[in-house]
């Protein structure tokens, strides 16, 4: 029985793969309680998925993959803002533009390069595919990630609950938001590796609906998100070692749900 | 667990860092006068047809002023206007001798049906202690301004609620609070749009002492509907078809501008 919990742990790549998660949970569990309070659960769809192109293109071209999903998220961010400048069409509708378009683009660059098995672990993550490079890139992300959070979490906190009051006091909430927004593209391409383009998103948003259910105020939310991120994370992470067959992704995002359904039955919601 | 989770978010880096205003704010002397508009002229948003124009009054320092006026006359508007939230279409408004604008600690804002994000999970007395951040800048931590929150939450007799998540108030009990934190900004104009409308008896009588109270020297515009209510305040605002009229100036202050 401790063998089954030990045996993973001699092989390298699991390790790795597993302080990914821990430092992935972390920044999604902080993130993701803004991104379900806030309602921006669509742009953080939007941001995650439009990273594919970008991985596509770096590998097509060979540059670093970090580079293109950061482009692909950025290209995304800036036209979102710049569809929805214009009255007529909402902000969700640009979303959808800009989700629908590049995810097009993306899948258009994969099967330019005839090499669909590659990209099913970019598009649901590896186990194996973590490397020491890419733990580097992830601890980066997430030092900048948790100091931002940490020095905004007074602005961040109010203008998400009152952005008028914020905007009065001159707190600036046009500008937290895009800051925000950067912070959760930084934080989905760090984490696309293990979990994939297509499924980073649940990485913020399950376990934070789950820490929503649980937390009073904003920082047992996060609390709450970052515990169940990191337990399930690492189930998930097992489960993709016994099941080779099985994305990493897929069986961390699987594993999310027990937490969240179990809250959702055993909390009463007053 | 409570004492140890906010803790961890303890922050040791704002010692280091240098602290940042959220807007600079320009001390002029107002020669005592608190509010003062000239030929304003305002939609309620842009691209709106002008909810008034030619609007001019100024309230003194101290004075508790009503603005009255039939629904869609643009009482809203105009207390928007100076609370700097709407773009003024022409005119000047002064208020404490500075034009309306973001981040001024000294004038408080509550609007008719404020706009919160529901279920965020906020406990009443951290609302409250968000008075005083129009105090602090970017990267601080608030650590003091605790007396002056108790103070608030006993003046409106907000102590039982005090651990209270805020979607759970009912409206009176959420006026309350937002009154509070009006209150904990220490702010020497409040600008009030309704603040009855969503009060019981008890409520009202608490907000109303408090409002009224001749201790408190700050000046007080509030939107209302009540003519009963009228004789308490020291000048009435009239906002009708367009116009403003002064039907009451504050006694003992000549320099009227109607």
């Amino acid at each position: 029985m401790i063998d089954f919990f030990i045996q993973p742990l001699r092989e390298d790549f699991f390790l790795r793969a597993l302080v990914a998660i821990l430092l992935s949970s972390t920044t999604a569990g902080c993130l993701g309680a803004y991104i379900i309070l806030r309602r921006m659960a669509f742009i953080s769809n939007a941001l995650t998925h439009s990273i594919l192109p970008g991985v596509a293109a770096a590998i097509l071209l060979g540059f670093s993959l970090y580079w293109g999903a950061l482009g692909a998220a950025l290209i995304t961010a800036t036209g979102i803002a710049w569809l929805s400048s214009k009255k007529e069409i909402s902000e969700d509708s640009a979303i959808g533009i800009m989700l629908s378009f590049m995810f097009a683009v993306g899948v258009g660059l994969i099967s330019l390069s005839h090499a669909w098995r590659d990209f099913t672990s970019l598009l649901f993550g590896s186990i194996l595919a973590v490397d020491k490079n890419d733990l580097w890139i992830i601890s980066l992300t997430t030092a900048i990630i948790l100091l931002s959070l940490r020095l905004l979490h007074k602005e961040l906190e109010l203008a998400s609950f009152d952005e008028e009051y914020a905007q009065l006091i001159g707190a600036k909430p046009a500008l937290l938001r895009v800051i925000l927004l950067m912070l959760i593209a930084l934080a989905a391409v760090a984490s696309v590796r293990l979990v994939g383009a297509l499924l980073t998103t649940a990485l913020f948003i399950i376990p934070s609906a789950t820490g929503v259910l649980l937390g009073k105020n904003l920082v047992q939310v996060m609390c709450w998100g970052i515990g169940v991120a990191i337990l399930s994370g690492i189930a998930g992470l097992y489960l993709s070692f016994y099941f080779a067959e099985l994305p990493s992704g897929a069986a961390i995002v699987i594993c999310y749900m027990i937490p969240y359904l179990a809250a959702r039955l055993f909390t009463r919601r007053v | 667990m409570r004492n140890f989770l906010p803790s961890i978010f303890e922050n040791p880096l704002s010692a280091i860092l240098p602290a940042v205003p959220y807007a600079k704010e320009k001390k002029v002397d107002c020669h005592g006068v608190a509010i003062e508009a000239e030929n304003l002229a305002c939609s309620a948003q842009p691209g709106f047809p002008l909810a008034f124009r030619d609007v001019n009054f100024s309230i003194p320092c101290g004075c508790r002023a009503a603005l009255i006026g039939p629904n869609g006359s643009g009482k809203s508007t105009l207390l928007r206007t100076l609370a700097g939230l709407n773009p003024l279409t022409k005119g000047t408004v002064n208020l404490l001798g500075v034009a309306p604008q973001f981040g001024r600690s000294r004038i408080a804002y509550l609007a008719q049906r404020p706009q919160l994000t529901p279920f965020f999970p906020l406990q009443l007395r951290r609302c409250v202690q968000m008075g005083t951040y129009a105090h602090h800048g970017w990267f601080e931590e608030c650590h003091h301004g605790e007396a002056a929150i108790d103070k608030a939450l006993d003046l409106l007799d907000l102590k039982e609620l005090a651990d209270r998540p805020v979607h759970q108030l009912s409206g009176g009990q959420l006026q309350r609070t937002l009154l509070a934190r009006a209150t904990v900004q220490g702010a020497e104009i409040l600008l009030l749009d309704e603040p009855f409308a969503a009060l019981d008896t008890r409520s009202r009588e608490i907000v109303e002492s408090f409002l009224f109270h001749s201790q408190n020297s700050f000046t007080v515009l509030m939107a209302t509907h009540d003519p009963a209510e009228l004789k308490r305040f020291d000048c009435i605002l009239e906002l009708n078809h367009g116009t403003l009229k002064t039907l009451h100036a504050c006694a003992g202050h000549p320099h009227r501008h109607d």
